[in-house]
């Protein structure tokens, strides 16, 4: 229960503002890199690829999968990089002193990283404009989607600075778990290419859900059924959302 | 806040670091309106008692209160109440250091146009004003001190708990922190102080407590604890420091 909305909003804010005082290198980076993408492989490579399985072009098939990527990453970088950074200079006490409750805490340090994906992921999606006509087909889906995945990942930043003790562990989540499971969740190609078993086995990957329910938002076309997209999607954001509740709760290396 | 008698009330508190014992059962009370002294040589507890109090340590025994708000189950009324002034200069570092008081304030439920109002006072009363749009490593040593006490102080509270507030200051600025302590005392404020200098405690402190080795080893009104002695005899023989 929210028993101190001035303060979950004043922690909300500082979230936020820290992120665009580094806008150069926490909001433009992201959108740049997916233009480049977008124009190598969506735009000089994809003209030459023949999709016409999938019903789409190579173009509108990357799109969502960059966009959930870059939500993916910018979300995950937010929290763990700001959490983190408090538990190193130790400003987190200017938390933890305080009186919110620990899920007020977790809900501030979670609108800094859904503000920052969402940004992110919505500016790639109106940089792709630039090169094709990719109409979000179900916007109020898309906009579920982007939230719901922002806000597990902003909970696994947090879990990542919680748990780690220098900058290397924390890279370390991104660098050989988040940034595998994302690129073979089918963000470059469709599942149905794989062979039969590597098809079986992507289903066991929880980013394959994430990349088929944010293609399906924005083209109407998914290798699964959206429902499941949109249930694997609320599911992993209620575990993980408890799990960063808790960890505060029991002061996970917060406190002595 | 609770009509308690007692600002802090700490009964057979225990805490361990790993098979470390820090405090055993330690037990004091500080009257509302009190300026109390903690001493100890390093080590002893004192600020693994300030944690607990403040609710950045966890404590295997016992239980501690803040004007009757247990510190544990009732943590969200307890830390309104306490303002922490803590050793170390721990600043977040993207912040200039006005926003970093309009923040903190905002943490405990006040609006920004009065956090802001009480951030620009505490920033002229403590001579930093010039200062506030710049971030913390800009500020000398005797400067980030005084933002210690500035943010520790930013919503008002009922009780300061200042971890050796005035190390490493020059006079005048021992003065100035000094005068403002008893000023806050004078006004009801109840004040908790950890120092390693004896003078301080003397001449600022109505109540004294010792800890040594985790354990309270003497605790009472300044009067009765010195007597006819210097608090720094007192404390060397109770600590059994030569």
């Amino acid at each position: 229960m929210i028993t101190n909305p001035i303060g979950t909003a004043s922690l909300a804010k500082r979230e936020i503002f820290r992120f665009l005082s580094v806008s150069t290198q926490s909001v433009f980076p992201p959108v740049l890199t997916s233009t480049l993408f977008i124009f190598v492989f969506g735009v000089a490579l994809g003209n030459r690829i023949d999709f016409s399985s999938t019903g789409l072009t190579y173009l509108t098939f990357i799109v969502p999968g960059l966009m959930t990527m870059h939500l993916i990453s910018t979300s995950y970088e937010n929290t763990s990089f700001s959490l983190f950074l408090g538990r190193w200079h130790n400003h987190i006490q200017e938390i933890l002193l305080s009186p919110l409750s620990y899920l007020e805490m977790v809900l501030g340090l979670l609108a800094g990283g859904v503000m920052r994906g969402v940004m992110v992921c919505t500016g790639i999606y109106l940089v792709s404009l630039i090169f094709g006509n990719i109409p979000a087909l179900h916007p109020m889906l898309l906009l579920y989607f982007m939230v719901m995945i922002s806000v597990i990942f902003s909970c696994v930043g947090m879990i990542a600075a919680l748990w780690a003790e220098d900058f290397n562990m924390l890279n370390m989540w991104n660098i050989y778990i988040i940034f595998p499971l994302v690129l073979l969740g089918g963000v470059f190609h469709p599942i149905h290419l794989l062979p039969a078993l590597v098809q079986d086995i992507s289903k066991f990957n929880p980013m394959f859900y994430l990349v088929q329910g944010m293609r399906f938002s924005v083209t109407g076309v998914s290798d699964i059924s959206v429902l499941i997209s949109a249930l694997v999607t609320l599911g992993m954001a209620l575990l993980f959302f408890l799990i960063s509740v808790w960890l505060f709760k029991i002061g996970y290396k917060l406190r002595t | 806040m609770r009509d308690s008698k007692h600002a802090i009330e700490i009964d057979q508190l225990t805490k361990y670091y790993g098979n470390q014992q820090a405090l055993q059962n330690v037990t004091l009370r500080v009257r509302r309106g009190d300026f109390f002294a903690f001493l100890g040589p390093n080590g002893a507890g004192k600020t693994t008692t300030i944690n607990v109090l403040t609710g950045l340590s966890n404590f295997q025994g016992g239980h501690a209160k803040i004007f009757g708000y247990d510190t544990r189950r009732e943590y969200l009324f307890a830390r309104r109440l306490v303002g922490l002034c803590a050793q170390e200069f721990n600043f977040d570092p993207f912040l200039k250091i006005r926003d970093l008081l309009v923040f903190q304030a905002g943490y405990f439920g006040i609006l920004p146009p009065k956090a802001a109002r009480r951030a620009d006072e505490l920033l002229k009363r403590f001579n930093l004003y010039d200062k506030r749009n710049v971030k913390h490593r800009a500020l000398s040593g005797g400067m980030k001190k005084r933002l210690l006490l500035c943010r520790a102080l930013i919503h008002d509270p009922e009780i300061i708990i200042l971890d050796e507030p005035t190390a490493g200051c020059d006079l005048e600025l021992k003065f100035q922190i000094w005068d403002y302590l008893k000023q806050l005392n004078d006004e009801g404020k109840t004040v908790f102080l950890t120092t390693h200098y004896m003078e301080e405690a003397e001449k600022l402190c109505k109540t004294i407590g010792i800890i040594n080795h985790g354990q309270i080893v003497r605790i009472g009104e300044k009067k009765s604890i010195l007597q006819d002695k210097s608090l720094q005899d007192v404390f060397m023989e109770v600590t059994g420091l030569e």
